[in-house]
């Protein structure tokens, strides 16, 4: 019953590559833009704090579909002839960053007072006391849910099949529609993107325990 | 101003309003079917999930896992193309209220367990030494506590849902979403249509987290 499964396996492997790389490079490049700008917003006054809350807000109000979508249609509109690849990992990218930005200000926010205080005291500059007081806790409280997110967008690489984009999800629509086998592809591609995103899950729950028993 | 308003194809978004409005509405039906069926589901899988029985708790686990480690996007596919194979034709609109219900359920039914596991065991002692039987002492000491730390992530968690449902558009259903690709399909018009869309999502998202807030401050202002 799963012969077509394997028959197919090649090609859907290919798929499954091309996800890879959306997840790396959209995931990749969003979490390190969220890490800047949570980082900042947490420490920079006037109105910095503002306009990221409007970025996080303004993202993260909306669905990445629509998102992909947008950046298709309008980027060339606005003279920027990317193609539509690059486009949708624009989009990946912007959404990561909201979520990302969330986490990165929720984690520099949780260093205790004090601690800045106390840096503060011993007349460490801002930077210094980014460096050695605040990102040394700040990294093991964001750790956990950068994962959980990182999963969640690896999922949502999925949704570039909607646009048009190949990947993964598309792979296994052309077979499903070659094949007609639906329940073999479909399941047999969500245990490929089960192999994928389980062991990051496995990874946030394991820190998640280990840091609250070090605090 | 004129060339402003033009540029976003405001007059054109006015003459596609009557579709827009189709589609909104149908987002609306998706996501409130789909959250009723998300609640109950999750309400459902959990008391067998915190049961302790190895046989009922290992395959909610694993259903669970599964569910919330791959894209919603092929487990609509997969209950769209894969149903009429079993014999069983349902309409796109219900597939998709399926596949958005059994996602969100498994991640609220997670969001229920770890609600009522925050109660601290002295609740519970405390409960028993009273006399109150374990079903009781559920009732009338733990869940109004743990329901009053489950909103917000019950919250967050149906926003998503609404945001979700954009994804029902692979499977041909006109709401929000393909209703502004089809718009640019047939008129060749552009992004001013996702504009306007992702807009109106804002709008249904924040009107709905607006409404949430002031749900759960009254409900904590009655405990």
């Amino acid at each position: 019953m799963f012969d077509v499964l394997g028959a197919n396996l090649p090609y859907l492997m290919k798929g499954a590559q091309q996800t890879l790389w959306l997840a790396i490079v959209g995931v990749g490049l969003g979490t390190l833009l969220g890490l800047v700008l949570g980082v900042t917003g947490a420490m920079v006054g006037g109105v910095v704090p503002a306009i990221v809350t409007t970025y996080v807000f303004v993202i993260r109000g909306i669905p990445v579909l629509v998102w992909m979508f947008l950046a298709y249609y309008m980027l060339p509109q606005l003279g920027l002839m990317v193609g539509d690849m690059t486009a949708v990992i624009g989009a990946l990218i912007l959404y990561t960053g909201a979520f990302v930005t969330e986490i990165a200000r929720g984690a520099v926010m949780a260093v205790p007072k004090h601690q800045t205080e106390a840096a503060k005291a011993l007349g460490m500059r801002k930077l210094t006391m980014l460096r050695l007081v605040i990102l040394p806790q700040a990294t093991s409280l964001s750790i956990p849910p950068l994962l959980n997110n990182s999963v969640m967008m690896i999922k949502a690489t999925s949704y570039v099949s909607v646009v048009g984009v190949w990947e993964l999800t598309y792979a296994a629509r052309e077979v499903v529609e070659r094949t007609l086998a639906a329940f073999q592809i479909f399941l047999g591609v969500m245990l490929i993107y089960f192999l994928i995103c389980y062991p990051l899950t496995l990874a946030a729950r394991y820190l998640e325990k280990r840091f609250s028993y070090e605090h | 101003m004129d060339a402003i308003l033009d540029f976003f194809g405001f007059a054109f978004i006015q003459s596609q309003l009557p579709r827009f409005w189709d589609g909104f509405r149908l987002t609306l039906a998706i996501s409130g079917a789909s959250m009723i069926g998300a609640v109950m589901w999750g309400l459902a899988l959990v008391g067998p999930r915190m049961s302790g029985l190895p046989v009922v708790v290992v395959p909610i686990v694993a259903y669970i896992e599964l569910v919330r480690n791959t894209p919603l996007l092929l487990q609509i596919y997969l209950f769209y193309f894969g149903l009429p194979l079993l014999g069983l034709p349902l309409s796109a609109f219900v597939c998709g209220v399926i596949a958005i219900a059994s996602q969100h359920g498994a991640f609220l039914c997670e969001i229920y367990r770890a609600g009522i596991q925050s109660i601290s065991r002295q609740q519970w002692e405390g409960a028993l030494a009273l006399g109150m039987t374990r079903r009781k002492a559920m009732r009338q000491v733990i869940l109004p506590q743990a329901v009053l730390k489950v909103v917000p992530p019950i919250g967050n968690q149906l926003v998503i849902l609404i945001k979700d449902t954009s994804l029902v558009s692979a499977i041909g259903i006109i709401e929000l979403t393909l209703s502004g690709k089809m718009v640019i399909e047939r008129s060749g018009a552009s992004f001013e249509v996702f504009l306007f869309i992702a807009a109106a999502y804002l709008l249904l998202t924040t009107t709905f987290g607006v409404v949430l807030r002031i749900a759960e401050n009254s409900l904590r202002a009655r405990q």
